[in-house]
């Protein structure tokens, strides 16, 4: 080291220390002028520097007469720039953080302990500095120094922190957080819902450490006392209170409490201040004193763990792990209620498979199963002796099962039953009399039992707790009847057709006509079993049943084809946007229903021609081709349709022709079907067909003077 | 390749292992890090404050029904009854009230915002007094059962991210759906069905698409994804064993492929392939449990006329109520239903009329019934849209034939059962029905509770995926204290 480097430093040092002393000596007399204040609160910076430092050099220091190191003039004059430095910074750091100690705010037994471990850094590591290079100084010494500094640099690290950050900073994460919950019939006002606020977020500054503004919020007489602007509230007096004024302050008021940065009070914590002020700011009260309105009492229920805790606390233990595996089952679940909860829900399932070993079988957790459903298992009165055995049973469900109101006195003998569905059993009311034994009861569900209205009145006289569930009452307005339905799949057929009409609803009468008459429910053919129908025929149906008013007509057609076909071609081609899957389309059994556009039509503005063949011949009576009608989609009816037909394709010859009525503006949407008849029966193998479309539409039409378009979806040949 | 087989060879030697070693140790200092609890001592059972199957402390519902009105049916017809919007109708939507809101494409170039008022009237029903209007008259006599909730609110505008975000707590999807989160959180009750279960139907109005996506597994596995039951002979697609194999050979077949499996999963030890044999057993199981289940036949009298008789007819809105109550009585967690048709950007009150026909008694119903059966307080039964609709017309307005847009700020939704207040109205809106002035309810909330009251904290109700741990409220959710019992 420099000589004049090392002078310099070592006066320094000396004049540094003297100036603590001088500091210590002075003590409260001692007046910090305000320009010195700045360098006080660098306190916090600086004392980082002396901790790095010195806690290196004397790791140095101690290992510094290790035989590899002794002779190593590096090491050695490394180790004395380190504490040199170390010590100087010691020495400003403890000045400033004496004169930070002046200010106010700064008291108790944490500053005291600081002060005096960080002096005796200061002091300990110049006294090393200044032996250290002396005949006598030994490792001895020099381990015990550098120990004796660390250790008073760790305490006064310690304590330093526990002013700034509060107590337990460090160790707070991982100790236990789950402070108990006070239920709140016992919690009181100020201990367990005021104190606690200012313990999160208030008490950092104003505690028994640090007391800003001359303010302690951590015990009842000091929070009289209130701080050096006085007394903290007026009690009864929110308005005009100091504390309420401080926490109301715009955040970035400078007065605001807590100071801008520090966690902040949500509202329900200002509202809890505020009504505990307005409310005299007693310390003594319970929660539960407080009238049931209070606001005070509202808002600090739901910042409490409700009385009646939602978990009720079972007396019993649990059951063995491997009985509740043992007994679960594709079957049957056994279940805890919630995580470690001694109690078991018990479900079983499929009525194929039950019977009573299932029930049997729950011995081994008969103390701990407090639920059981049993909805719709074939439940016999025997059966209920298990079901009595479940000795802590809360809850049970045996809607729709086959016990009988008889076997309910098995049940009597559960005291903890709180609630019972008895949904479609049949019972009397002198049946629900044998469970009058068990007081804990809250509710019965009791809905399609048998029960009149009058019953239900006697068991609510009875037992005022209890919640009798009756359920839906037909209030005798007759509902409206759903439509019959069609239920066989396809609506064409060759020889003949097994009807199949169908309501889903019990009971009900179909009745339907096959003249195109309206049906009624007197004189219409009422439908019983699948009728054979053998012509192409338009079937009309209602659905009727007493009480009900019967349902909309709907008509369903049904058509004949005796002969299809075995193949087909386009002679001339439909439009491109209407050519289905071909020519095939128009002998597929598929009809088009009434949307135009969805492949199953073929159409054309001009003459559709298509030629079909028979791999045999067939006596032909009439043919039938399906078509469409919508006048606002220029859709109309074919002009005229020839049928051609011979022995092959080159003998054709005319058999029959349809022409139709020039249409009308007033023809309504439909599927039409068009019927060529013979005049006399015709052996054919082949046939033509030629559809005409109208060659103008009419001038009423929008699209008057372009030709009609015409759609066909099948053919019919008898 | 080659060098792949020379490297497993080498599999572990000892250079290996210590260069895995150094790898390790700051792999276990950064993963202590990213997950607190690691070295909290608490050893792996309780690693993740959370057992799959158990709830964490003793739930109000073991089951939850939800009846999705998919669409979004407008508030300002059938819960939030808004007076002043009538007396305003025509005039513009103050500025103020709609502050920094954004529209839609649909209506954010219409030059005018003339208010509508509700073409329906309401009326007070219950004890509760809460409005209702006139189109659902089966739920007001439900009045007193139900909450509802006037101060719902969500991120999204669009139906597609509004209806995800409802579904799985994100707008993205890939997420699980709530159902899924449900079935993996308690587990099924039922062994032979599944544990969260979807129905189907759709209403004459505009309607809105739903996808498979919303009732997916997300990350989870596989088993706790949503069954569809479709209406028709074949209510789940594939269950039925094919013509002429009996139920002996099924049986055999299934062993002798479960097997097979094992091997495979002995070897590969992936846990997919455990999922698969347990599902293929369940659907062994199911091929008799269901049609008990979808056999409507043995319904009583008043049971359809409660529910309407179309709840007979397969597909039907009310014909899924009636399915879901028995699939709930049965032990299924999670029966989630989406009626289709509630987009009425225009002409409103007659699609909305044919809306609320279709949903209203079956809705109502299903209540009575759980109710009926003393099924109601586990039973927890929810009903409403993903967003709500604009207090001003889109369109032109004529005071019978209107529309209204997407309003994601404030809409109504109900709930019952499952200890939830009964006969309470929660939250409130602003006198124009578009701000919400009190108890505001988000859908992340909204997941919190229904979860509350399934027993799980929705906090720690998590799964670990891509080196994250999710939970359906993400980062965010409060549990709706001011509805629970």
């Amino acid at each position: 080291m420099k000589s004049s480097h090392k002078g310099f430093a070592d006066g320094a040092l000396f004049a540094l220390n003297v100036f603590i002393l001088v500091l210590l000596l002075a003590g409260d007399s001692l007046v910090v002028p305000q320009w010195l204040q700045p360098a006080g609160r660098l306190h916090p910076l600086v004392l980082h520097f002396p901790i790095v430092i010195l806690m290196l050099a004397m790791l140095m220091e101690y290992f510094r007469f290790r035989p590899e190191f002794i002779d190593e003039k590096l090491y050695q004059s490394f180790t004395n720039y380190l504490l040199v430095l170390g010590a100087l910074f010691a020495s400003i750091t403890v000045i400033m953080g004496l004169l930070l100690s002046h200010e106010a705010g700064y008291e108790g037994s944490n500053l005291q302990w600081h002060k005096w471990f960080g002096v005796g850094v200061a002091f300990v590591g110049y006294g090393v500095y200044l032996i250290r290079n002396r005949e006598r100084y030994t490792a001895t010494i020099a381990k015990t120094g550098a120990l004796v500094t660390v250790f008073c640099l760790i305490m006064a690290g310690h304590f330093g922190g526990n002013i700034t950050h509060g107590e337990d900073f460090v160790f707070g994460p991982v100790m236990d957080k789950d402070k108990k919950q006070v239920p709140i019939n016992e919690a009181l006002v100020y201990q367990d819902v005021i104190a606690p606020i200012f313990e999160a977020k208030c008490q950092s500054c104003h505690n028994a450490a640090k007391t800003k503004g001359g303010l302690k919020l951590t015990d009842e007489e000091s929070i009289l006392k209130g701080g050096k602007k006085g007394k903290l509230f007026v009690a009864g007096n929110p308005q005009i209170s100091l504390l309420l004024q401080r926490i109301h302050l715009p955040e970035a008021e400078k007065k605001h409490m807590p100071p801008i940065g520090k966690p902040q009070l949500t509202d329900e914590e200002k509202l809890l201040l505020y009504f505990w002020v307005k409310n005299n700011a007693d310390f003594k009260k319970k929660v539960i004193d407080l009238p049931a309105t209070d606001s005070l009492r509202v808002i600090a229920s739901s910042f409490l763990k409700p009385a009646e805790s939602t978990e009720e606390a079972y007396a019993f233990s649990a059951a063995s792990e491997n009985d509740i595996k043992k007994l679960n089952n594709n079957y049957r679940v056994v279940y805890p209620l919630a995580a470690e909860s001694p109690a078991l829900a018990v479900n079983i399932y499929n009525k194929s498979t039950f019977n009573v070993k299932a029930l049997e079988e729950l011995s081994p957790i008969s103390k701990q199963v407090v639920s059981l459903d049993l909805n719709k298992m074939p439940v016999k009165d025997a059966d209920l002796k298990a079901v009595a055995k479940l000795e802590n049973l809360r809850r049970l469900v045996l809607n729709f099962s086959d016990v009988t109101g008889k076997g309910l006195k098995e049940l009597s003998g559960l005291k903890n039953l709180h609630s019972l569905s008895l949904a479609g059993v049949k019972l009397t009311l002198a049946d629900i009399k044998q469970l009058s034994a068990i007081k804990s009861l809250t509710e019965l569900a009791v809905w399609d039992t048998g029960l009149k209205p009058d019953d239900f009145k006697s068991l609510q006289a009875g037992n005022k707790q209890l919640k009798v569930l009756t359920g839906f009452k037909d209030d005798g307005k007759p509902v409206k009847l759903t439509n019959p339905e069609l239920k066989n799949t396809a609506v064409i057929f060759s020889e003949s057709y097994p009807l199949q009409l169908a309501n889903p609803i019990k009971g009900v009468e179909i009745r339907y006509t096959t003249d195109n008459s309206a049906p009624d429910s007197v004189r219409s053919q009422l439908y019983k079993r699948v009728t054979v129908i053998t012509q192409s025929t338009v079937i009309k149906a209602r659905a009727f049943k007493t009480g009900w008013l019967g349902s909309d007509e709907v008509q369903f057609n049904v058509y004949k084809c005796r002969y299809t076909p075995d193949s087909v071609m386009f002679i001339t081609r439909p439009d491109d946007k209407y050519k289905g899957d071909g020519a095939k389309t128009i002998i597929d059994k598929d009809l088009g229903g009434t949307g135009f556009g969805n492949g199953k039509w073929l159409a054309s503005q001009k003459d559709l021609e298509m030629m079909m063949w028979f791999n045999k011949p067939i006596e032909m009576h009439s043919l039938e081709l399906n078509t469409m009608r919508n006048i606002g989609s220029q859709i109309f009816l074919a002009a005229s349709i020839e049928v051609w037909g011979g022995a092959d394709k080159d003998h054709l010859k005319l058999l029959s022709i349809l022409k139709t009525a020039t249409p009308l503006k007033a023809d309504a949407f439909g599927l039409v079907p068009l019927s060529c008849k013979l005049k006399t029966p015709q052996k054919v193998a082949c046939i033509k067909l030629i559809a005409k479309p109208i060659k103008v539409v009419p001038d009423w039409h929008s699209a008057k003077g372009k030709p009609g378009w015409v759609f066909m979806d099948e053919l019919f040949i008898n | 390749m080659e060098k792949d087989f020379l490297e497993s060879r080498l599999n572990i030697n000892r250079r290996r292992f210590l260069s895995r070693l150094s790898l390790g140790i700051g792999s276990v200092a950064l993963g202590s890090l990213l997950i607190p609890d690691l070295f909290s001592g608490k050893g792996d059972e309780a690693e993740a404050d959370f057992i799959a199957g158990i709830p964490n402390f003793a739930p109000k519902a073991k089951r939850v029904i939800y009846l999705f009105q998919d669409g979004a049916p407008s508030q300002l017809e059938s819960f939030d009854y808004k007076p002043k919007l009538r007396q305003m109708m025509g005039q513009e939507l103050p500025p103020s009230v709609r502050g920094d809101q954004i529209l839609t494409g649909m209506t954010a170039k219409q030059a005018s915002f003339p208010l509508v008022g509700s073409f329906y009237d309401f009326k007070q029903y219950g004890e509760s007094r809460a409005w209702i209007s006139d189109l659902f008259p089966h739920i007001g006599k439900i009045a007193d059962d139900i909450c509802i909730i006037r101060s719902m609110n969500t991120d999204a505008i669009n139906h597609d991210p509004a209806l995800t975000f409802f579904q799985t707590g994100a707008q993205q999807g890939n997420r699980p759906s709530m159902g899924s989160w449900v079935s993996y959180g308690l587990g099924s009750e039922n062994k032979n069905l599944p544990a969260f279960t979807v129905l189907l139907s759709k209403g004459k109005g505009n309607g809105q698409g739903v996808y498979s996506k919303l009732w997916s597994n997300g990350f989870l596995d596989s088993i706790h994804q949503g069954v569809q039951f479709s209406s028709g002979e074949d209510p789940i697609l594939y269950l039925n064993d094919p013509e002429g194999l009996n139920r002996h050979e099924r049986r055999k077949m299934l062993d002798n492929l479960a097997a097979l499996n094992d091997i495979n999963y002995k070897q590969f030890g992936d846990p997919e392939i455990n999922t698969k044999i347990q599902q293929y057993e369940m659907a062994y199981r199911m091929q008799t449990a269901v049609p008990e289940i979808m056999d409507v036949s043995k319904e009583s009298d008043d049971i359809v006329k409660m529910y309407g008789p179309e709840c007979l007819i397969p597909g039907t809105y009310a014909a899924n109520c009636l399915l879901a109550r028995k699939l709930s009585e049965n032990g299924v967690r999670f029966v989630q239903l989406y009626h289709q048709g509630w987009d009425q950007h225009n002409n409103l009150p007659q699609e909305m009329a044919g809306q609320a026909k279709d949903v209203d008694q079956a809705s109502a119903a299903l209540v009575t019934d759980l109710k009926q059966r003393g099924l109601l307080d586990e039973t927890l039964v929810i009903w409403g849209g993903e967003f709500g609709r604009t207090n001003y017309s889109q369109g032109k307005l004529d005071v019978a034939n209107y529309g209204r847009d997407h309003h994601p700020r404030c809409f109504s939704v109900w709930m019952a059962g499952g200890g939830i207040k009964p006969g309470m109205v929660y939250g409130e809106s602003d006198e124009f029905g578009y701000n919400i002035v009190k108890d505001p309810v988000h859908v992340h909330d909204f997941h919190a509770t229904i979860l509350n009251q399934l027993g799980i904290d929705h906090k720690k109700l998590t799964f670990k995926s891509q080196g994250r741990r999710y939970r359906l409220t993400d980062v965010a959710g409060n549990v709706v204290k001011g509805i629970i019992t």
